[in-house]
């Protein structure tokens, strides 16, 4: 059910703040997403990276590591704006639907 | 069968010497087994698991596949460092995380090339037909 929808909702955090990965999967579980694997998360971190989305910064940590924090970029946002706009449409066509079917029972 | 264990093992430095022969890349490659090596006991088991599984199905070429080893070397030491539990980290079903790893990175095993085979076959003849 996630799978095409975890890259907008990911995208739509980093909107709002630059985040490592870590923190993204913290605020997912906060708000019950308690399903998805630090490393799913990660993998998906990597693919943004990859096709320039987010601009990373790696920054030092006290225990552990560099972290690299995740910013979106004009490019991220561009493509936030389009994840928008197909889930959108996808939630009309379904209130849509679920109209219809209650419509029919009355 | 004596040799089959040693053909697994030396898979990936066959590909990183025979390949490119990239010394750059065969020092990154070292540094993240070392790195490895460094992990708690069962983060290490977990990523040389994954490695395992890669090996089978991930990228074939050398570039590829130390950018994957390092990225998934990067995961496990910074999850160890914050001390996330080890299926928190894989997920409920390791498979269903390792492939979307995978796809991240370029070139692949001969079951993704025939993936990649089947959809430009089905590509080319859905378009010329119509």
């Amino acid at each position: 059910m996630l799978k095409g929808t975890l890259e907008g909702i990911v995208l739509a955090i980093l909107a709002s703040r630059p985040a490592y990965g870590y923190e993204i999967t913290a605020w997912l579980r906060d708000r019950g997403f308690t399903e998805i694997a630090e490393g799913t998360v990660y993998a998906l971190l990597v693919r943004i990276e990859q096709r320039g989305l987010v601009d990373v910064e790696k920054v030092p940590s006290e225990k552990g590591p560099p972290r690299k924090v995740y910013s979106l970029n004009d490019e991220g946002r561009g493509y936030l704006e389009e994840f928008w706009k197909t889930w959108s449409f996808l939630s009309e066509q379904l209130e849509e639907l679920r109209e219809e079917g209650n419509g029919s029972g009355h | 069968m004596g040799t089959e264990p040693g053909e697994q093992k030396n898979r990936y430095l066959r590909y990183l010497e025979v390949v490119t022969g990239s010394l750059e890349e065969k020092r990154r490659y070292r540094q993240c087994k070392e790195r490895i090596e460094r992990l708690p006991h069962d983060y290490r088991t977990a990523v040389e698991a994954l490695q395992r599984y890669m090996q089978h199905f991930g990228p074939d070429q050398s570039e590829s596949l130390v950018a994957m080893l390092a990225d998934l070397t990067d995961l496990f030491e910074q999850s160890a460092a914050d001390g996330i539990p080890l299926r928190q980290v894989v997920g409920e079903d390791p498979v269903e995380f390792a492939e979307a790893f995978l796809r991240n990175y370029p070139g692949g095993s001969w079951i993704r090339r025939e993936r990649d085979r089947l959809t430009k076959t089905i590509d080319r003849v859905a378009d010329g037909m119509q």
